[in-house]
């Protein structure tokens, strides 16, 4: 993949000869291993979804969470190193707390994102006046799912701390697959209700394991309720919706 | 001096001047040195918002005791504008007290409002700067910035919209508020002419049976005369207020400045 490897994926913030940062670029690949996570935004909110990787039929299912509250209007879906994951959402919280403290009014989906991204590349020496807080990039992807006054929206942000806006974005293993499964499907019209059938059914698609409620997870985000995980009663509900389970 | 003025009750007490600025004739002795890093710049400021205005005034005189420092200091800004001018300005602040911290509290301020812009993509409406104006003042709780500051601007849904502070960032959100060397001699005309305060409905019964008159928003030509007859009365009834009135009158078309010459003595 990376022929012209030698020595510059060492130094963590060296380019190589050709322009690229090998570790930024090995922390993308960290992703690729994670499990799949799917978001949709909808006129009427913003849905996303996760597989839960069952390792063990020992394993409490509810202790893997892989989405997670940032405030009231805003929640986010990763995939990677999800110990990397912790303190890029910390770091949220407290902006979005911040925010509303000094401003009265809930942050800004972007913004929120803008704010987790800043924390993507301190890492390494550490750049004049920033202090760097890693020694490595971030080896998680985040989808953001939020609301607020220009309605609801959905981010994907990388290790890179670039971001960019989607209507629909899968993260993770099944990625490729999901991400077509989601370029056919999607319409601007779709309901929310439309778009957990949708969710779920992609996530089949790309899950080894059958899907059952305690192998996904879903989370809405919508204008009445906020950000909002699924209990266990309705996330039986949505998978008995599904076409042939 | 300072003598002079508690013995006699009618100055000792309101409207208190400022003259513990002017200089001491102290008996001889043992002198004190201290470090006394606020000044009393005198003047007065007035806000009074109605259905689709809000207007900030202020004298333009600066005082230190009995001197007056200069005729023409502005008291009222445009926050969050485009340049120096304040062109593009959608809030605006008016600060009296201490002038140098009104000055620093300001620029603070407007360079807050540019970075939000920057920061998140939208102007920031006025109930969020009045929030962070709270927090500015009150994040010097322990030496505060020395002024009474009171800010402007539309409201979300295009009313007008007045937030009065206390040095330590204590707000509300008013139809109208004097504030300053004069504040004591124009609020309670306000409550009488805005707020329609003591006034009643002829004929409505006596005692308890009398019914307040309906409080209503006042057009824009009737506030800006209410404003030019605070003012011109202040100035006669306090030394520290006077020189020219200062007027700043947003609406959703923008933000108009005027100016009116006041009594100089």
């Amino acid at each position: 993949m990376f022929i012209a490897r030698s020595e510059y994926d060492r130094g963590i913030n060296t380019f190589s000869p050709e322009g690229r940062l090998f570790q930024v670029e090995y922390s993308l690949e960290a992703i690729k291993l994670g499990s799949t996570a799917i978001g949709i935004a909808t006129s009427h909110g913003v849905l996303l979804g996760v597989e839960k990787r069952v390792t063990s039929t020992l394993l409490e299912t509810s202790s893997v969470e892989k989405i997670v509250e940032i405030d009231s209007h805003i929640g986010c879906a990763m995939s990677g190193l999800q110990a990397d994951a912790r303190s890029m959402i910390e770091h949220a919280r407290v902006e979005s707390q911040n925010h509303s403290f000094h401003y009265n009014e809930r942050l800004g989906v972007e913004s929120c994102t803008q704010a987790i991204c800043d924390l993507a590349l301190r890492f390494g020496e550490g750049a004049d006046g920033e202090e760097s807080v890693m020694s490595r990039p971030f080896g998680v992807a985040l989808l953001i799912a939020g609301i607020d006054e220009e309605g609801p929206q959905l981010y994907h942000a990388e290790p890179s701390g670039t971001f960019y806006r989607y209507d629909a974005k899968a993260i993770g293993s099944g990625s490729e697959g999901a991400q077509a499964e989601l370029q056919n499907e999607f319409h601007k019209s779709l309901s929310l209700e439309e778009a957990e059938t949708l969710v779920l059914k992609t996530l089949k698609q790309v899950m080894e394991e059958k899907v059952d409620s305690r192998r996904v997870q879903l989370a809405s985000v919508t204008k009445d309720k906020g950000f909002r995980i699924y209990s266990d009663e309705e996330m039986a509900v949505v998978v008995e919706r599904l076409p042939t389970n | 001096m300072a003598s002079l003025l508690s013995s006699n009750p009618t100055l000792a007490s309101n409207p208190s001047y400022s003259f513990s600025q002017a200089p001491q004739n102290a008996a001889a002795g043992n002198r004190e040195h201290a470090f006394y890093p606020y000044t009393d710049n005198g003047g007065s400021t007035l806000g009074i918002t109605g259905n689709d205005f809000a207007i900030l005034a202020g004298d333009t005189r600066s005082t230190s005791g009995y001197s007056i420092n200069t005729r023409y200091s502005p008291k009222v800004f445009r926050i969050g504008g485009d340049d120096e001018t304040g062109e593009g300005a959608h809030i605006i602040l008016s600060v009296v007290g201490y002038a140098a911290d009104g000055t620093a509290l300001k620029e603070r301020l407007n360079a807050i409002v540019k970075m939000y812009k920057y920061q998140h993509g939208k102007r920031m409406s006025v109930k969020a700067c009045a929030q962070r104006l709270a927090t500015i003042l009150y994040g010097k709780r322990f030496f505060p910035y020395y002024v009474t500051a009171i800010l402007g601007g539309l409201d979300e849904d295009g009313k007008g919209a007045l937030y009065s502070y206390d040095p330590v960032g204590s707000y509300e959100r008013e139809q109208c508020r004097a504030a300053g060397a004069a504040a004591s001699l124009i609020m309670p005309f306000l409550d009488n002419q805005v707020n329609f305060k003591n006034q009643y409905s002829p004929g409505s019964g006596v005692g308890h049976d009398l019914e307040a008159r309906q409080v209503t928003p006042l057009p824009f030509h009737e506030v800006e005369q209410l404003v030019r007859d605070a003012f011109t009365s202040a100035t006669e009834r306090h030394i520290e207020v006077g020189d020219g009135l200062q007027m700043l009158v947003i609406t959703k078309d923008g933000i108009e400045e005027k100016y009116f010459p006041l009594k100089r003595d």
